[in-house]
């Protein structure tokens, strides 16, 4: 009986500290986010739309066809059309589709992307009235320049240097030789301009194993061609040609130094490729090899080792 | 001002008796489809109907305790149980063909008709007082007070009688296993103690 | 931005929750009263201006005025649900964390009132194999007693105001009950007739659970009708208004309002010393105390007595003791009531019939429409109800808390607005819509109400549902014993005090 009293008021009282509790509750600031009025703070990190950055300070869009997005993709959503440029005889961008209805937003595309260029912007609201229109094409995908700027900053990505070429090329063009000289002009200017006439010469120079790989860049690029163009080429590329996974391992560690550096990599292994349809072999591979890698591996270095390559790279091209 | 007691005195004769009218149109439906309506569980809330119509006549009569009384107890406590014991022992029961006897017919109409004569002499033969003064208004203390002195005997007994009831409906609906210090008893006497128990139920 | 901008404290959610109940009551509130105003003065005396001698079209305004009660909880009940409807969203987002509905109108205040809409314009959908007259039957037998039953707590609360005067019913409470216990035989009927076996579920559940604890609230309510001596709910309401009890003594009625005190409880009080032999009226200080919730003035008159020093020492400390067991008893039964009436109107702990999580939706799963609707808005004016109901029989029904002499300028104070409000009206010719004593009493009335009914917001934020063995264990072999004993306890504490 007083076991009963006693449980029947620890019970009340357990009750009264339970009412007492949520009351207390009800001066708590609401955790309600009343979203279309406020957008919710999204990390930098968040894995929304797909979007294609340009460059945010030169506003060059940093797409270079390597495909590597469309290769990674589980859902097969990324449709990239290019086609060699004739000037350039790199792959130059037509269109880039992505079909967002089939995008599982995984952000495997932006892991892989060499030059950061496809990207996960915070935006989520895509709702839309048909399947069709989730499906953007590279217009709609393309951010502009101070979107491009907010998400780098955001992210923390490192700034895409600008382009080599531009600056570095003009310069080394008119000291040094003829075929270097005129893709550099051709490049930052007009992508799809130049290409139409210069294509069929150059889809003709070179060998048929070079250009597809050199356009799929890095890890499938043709190592004989990469190898022997090495020594004009930078240290990134030489990081690549000899041990594809030393590269990606650098590349993931140092981002920050790379991420500049890996645009230039990458065009400069299109003109190794271009350059290898002159020379066959080279045998001083070996130990500009080792050096090389050094350099790559060194993030300071990047930028300098960048432009080095850059002056150096007409003249060898020239030699060759 | 008025009270609904009031009301009743200033109200003419002729109200009541309309009242009286509306609340039998209402009934004597509800308590033909208690009759008739194949379908038990609404038979049941028709009975519900019924008594709360009963509640009415009270009500009319002045006998507002009673009236509440009948409308909580029997309207919704009994009839209400009742309705759910049939729900929960035999949900099929309207579907079942019924069973057509009719060469019983004739002997239950006459005993129908007897049984209406017999009710309806009881009802003439015994004299019903009629006085013409109203009830007081404050007839619950009179209900209260005659219930516990002048009738105070036959409202135990018929209290001793419930409990008995409901003592006796829990003992058969007790299942003896849990009886501790007794036998376990075997499964024909569990099943049927759960017989038992639909028993009580309805 | 917005958690660096946020204050602390969620100052500015309580305020709007405040400020939004405070414009909703109002309305509720002048809605009321205007409606009981023009049907009940206004009308009325129109016609018998117009009438002249034609006696016809005096009966009639006559029975325009008797219909004022009904039409008053016609207009209140649906205003009412409307803003409880909110006011439960609302207030539970504040105990949840969150912020509720307040994109409808300003701070979400028109939200139910779209919800209605949409209801009133879906369809009414019968379900197949369902029996279609019950079905339809349903919501209404639910429904409608809860307008019928609440009619006497307008006369209570309003201090027996002439126009409510007509449902001033002798049994009272006990009407109040019966009516109260009918909406069961809706749900069971709409559980039944849907054709579902969620709903059937619900049904049963609901029926065997009311039924269950009909007993310990029927119980509870009849302690206290026998510890004050009367089942009207008007009287009880009378007994623990400390204006009232102060009016015993010195006001122009005083002797007629003695006697009828003397009618209430004369008979029941036979210990002695009596309060009549030091003046009832000493009970008005005592404020609240005076609350059945308190023991009622039985409580009280030992305080009066004690400070009059009408008791021995040892009948001092023995009365004391039982005063003291009064109290707890008193508060007991409340919680009792309180406990019951949840369980009556299937509110969270008790909301088995309609437990979203084991059976959809329960007895109104198959509902949609203006017969949804219905079920809602009996839902919440069932809880309208049993709140009113725990005022007038425990927290002193339209009486003010404060002793009847501190309350007595307040009174002053609005008598006068209220003259002065009359007096304009008198000018373009209407008769008087203030009257000081039934403002208060509707105003305290209102407010108590609305703290049981926050408090039962309160309650579903915090109790989880129980389980169905559990409801009946707790309701037969806790409270049904807990109540007979309190019974027994009361019937002896009054006459021994």
């Amino acid at each position: 009986m007083f076991a009963l009293v006693g449980r029947s008021i620890e019970s009340l009282r357990q009750v009264a500290r339970g009412l007492g509790t949520v009351l207390k509750h009800a001066a708590r600031e609401p955790i309600t986010k009343e979203f279309p009025d406020t957008m919710p703070q999204l990390a930098g990190h968040f894995r929304g739309r797909l979007a294609l950055a340009v460059n945010p300070q030169t506003g060059d869009h940093l797409c270079i066809s390597c495909l590597q997005c469309e290769r990674v993709c589980p859902d097969k959503c990324i449709q990239i059309t290019s086609h060699k440029s004739p000037e350039t005889n790199k792959p130059e961008l037509i269109n880039f589709k992505i079909d967002h209805g089939l995008c599982m937003f995984c952000g495997l595309c932006t892991e892989v992307c060499p030059t950061n260029c496809i990207i996960n912007t915070n935006d989520f609201e895509m709702a839309d009235y048909s399947r069709e229109s989730l499906v953007y094409d590279l217009k709609k995908l393309t951010l502009t320049q101070d979107e491009s700027a907010h998400y780098y900053s955001k992210k923390e990505l490192p700034m895409p240097k600008p382009k080599p070429k531009p600056a570095a090329k003009p310069a080394a063009g008119a000291a040094a030789a003829k075929p270097a000289a005129d893709k550099p002009a051709g490049k930052p200017e007009a992508k799809a301009e130049a290409k139409p006439e210069a294509k069929p010469e150059s889809a003709e120079a070179k060998p048929a194993a070079a250009a597809p790989e050199a356009k799929a860049a890095e890890e499938s690029a043709a190592k004989p061609a990469e190898t022997q163009a090495k020594a004009e080429d930078s240290a990134a590329k030489a990081i690549e040609t000899q041990a594809k996974t030393v590269e990606t391992a650098t590349k993931a560690e140092e981002t920050a130094a790379k991420s500049g550096e890996t645009q230039q990599k990458a065009e400069e292994v299109l003109k190794a490729a271009e350059a290898s349809t002159k020379t066959e072999e080279s045998s001083e591979k070996p130990e500009e090899k080792t050096r090389e890698i050094d350099l790559g591996r060194v993030p300071a270095k990047s930028d300098e080792a960048a432009e080095t390559k850059a002056a150096e790279e007409p003249k060898k091209e020239g030699e060759q | 001002m008025f009270n609904l007691n009031d009301l009743a005195h200033a109200a003419s004769a002729h109200l009541e008796i309309c009242l009286f009218y509306l609340t039998a149109f209402i009934m004597i439906p509800l308590a033909y489809g208690v009759l008739l309506d194949r379908n038990i569980i609404r038979a049941g809330f028709l009975l519900i109907g019924v008594f709360g119509g009963i509640s009415a006549l009270f009500l009319l009569l002045q006998a507002q305790f009673l009236a509440m009384a009948q409308l909580m107890i029997y309207a919704v406590g009994i009839t209400l149980v009742v309705v759910i014991a049939l729900m929960l022992t035999n949900p099929n029961l309207e579907y079942e063909k019924s069973v057509e006897l009719p060469q019983q017919q004739l002997p239950a109409f006459l005993t129908s008709i007897l049984v209406f004569l017999v009710l309806y002499m009881s009802v003439l033969s015994e004299a019903w007082p009629v006085r013409n003064e109203l009830p007081s208004a404050d007839n619950i203390k009179v209900l209260g007070t005659s219930l516990l002195t002048q009738y105070s005997l036959p409202f135990e007994f018929a209290s001793i009688l419930l409990l008995v009831a409901l003592i006796g409906a829990v003992m058969l609906a007790k299942s003896d296993h849990f009886h501790p210090g007794e036998e376990i008893l075997g499964n024909e006497s569990i099943s049927e103690t759960e017989g038992n128990e639909n028993v009580v139920k309805v | 931005m917005t958690t660096a901008a946020a204050a602390p404290y969620n100052i500015g959610e309580i305020w709007k929750f405040v400020r939004l109940s405070l414009i909703w009551m109002g309305i509720i509130f002048g809605a009321v009263w205007l409606v009981s105003w023009v049907v009940g003065a206004v009308i009325p005396a129109l016609i018998d201006q117009a009438a002249g001698k034609d006696a016809v079209l005096h009966n009639l305004a006559n029975i325009i005025r008797l219909l004022t009660p009904l039409i008053a909880v016609m207009v209140f009940i649906p205003i009412n649900a409307t803003y409880m409807v909110l006011a439960e969203r609302r207030g539970l987002a504040l105990l949840t964390v969150r912020k509720g509905p307040n994109r409808v109108g300003p701070d979400g205040f028109l939200q139910t009132g779209a919800d209605a809409v949409k209801l009133l314009f879906k369809e009414n959908i019968d379900p197949e194999g369902s029996d279609p007259l019950m079905f339809t039957l349903a919501p209404i037998i639910f429904f409608a007693p809860s307008v019928f039953g609440a009619i006497p707590l307008l006369a209570a609360v309003t201090s027996d105001h002439e126009l409510f005067h007509i449902v001033n019913l002798p049994t009272g409470i006990f009407y109040v009950l019966a009516m109260s216990s009918i909406p069961v035989v809706g749900i069971v009927m709409g559980g039944w007739a849907s054709n579902n076996k969620y709903s059937l579920v619900g049904g049963l559940r609901s029926a065997a659970q009311a039924i269950s604890y009909e007993i310990p609230l029927v119980l509870a309510v009849i302690t206290v009708c026998l510890l004050v001596g009367t089942l009207n709910v008007v009287d009880i309401a009378w007994l623990q208004n400390p204006m009232a009890l102060a009016g015993l003594d010195n006001s122009p009625q005083a002797a007629q309002a003695l006697q009828r005190w003397e009618s209430i409880r004369g008979a029941s009080h036979m210990a002695a010393p009596s309060i009549s032999s030091i003046g009832v009226n000493s009970l008005a200080d005592f404020g609240f105390l005076n609350w059945n919730i308190f023991g009622g003035d039985k409580f009280t008159s030992y305080l009066a007595l004690l400070a009059a020093g009408k008791y021995t020492v040892e009948a001092a400390i023995f009365k004391g003791l039982a005063a003291l067991l009064l109290i707890i008893s008193s508060f007991l039964l409340c919680g009792l009531y309180l406990t019951g009436a949840c369980a009556e109107i299937n509110r969270i702990p008790f909301d088995l019939p309609e437990a979203e999580s084991e059976l959809v939706s329960g007895y109104n799963t198959e509902y949609s429409g203006i017969r949804f609707a219905i079920f809602f808005l009996a839902e919440f004016t069932n809880l309208f109800i049993v709140s009113t109901i725990a005022v007038v029989m425990w927290f002193g029904g339209g009486s003010s808390p404060f002793p009847a002499t501190l309350y007595a300028p307040v009174m002053q104070a609005l008598a006068g607005v209220c003259g002065a409000v009359n007096e304009v009206l008198k000018g373009i010719g209407l008769p008087a819509i203030l009257e000081a004593t039934t403002l208060s009493g509707a105003i305290w009335a209102i407010a108590k109400t609305y703290f049981l009914v926050y408090f039962a917001i309160l309650v579903r934020g915090t109790l989880p549902r129980f389980r169905i063995d559990q409801l009946m264990d707790f309701g037969w072999k806790r409270l049904i014993p807990l109540s007979l004993i309190l019974l027994l306890t009361v019937t002896f504490l009054k006459e021994l005090i």
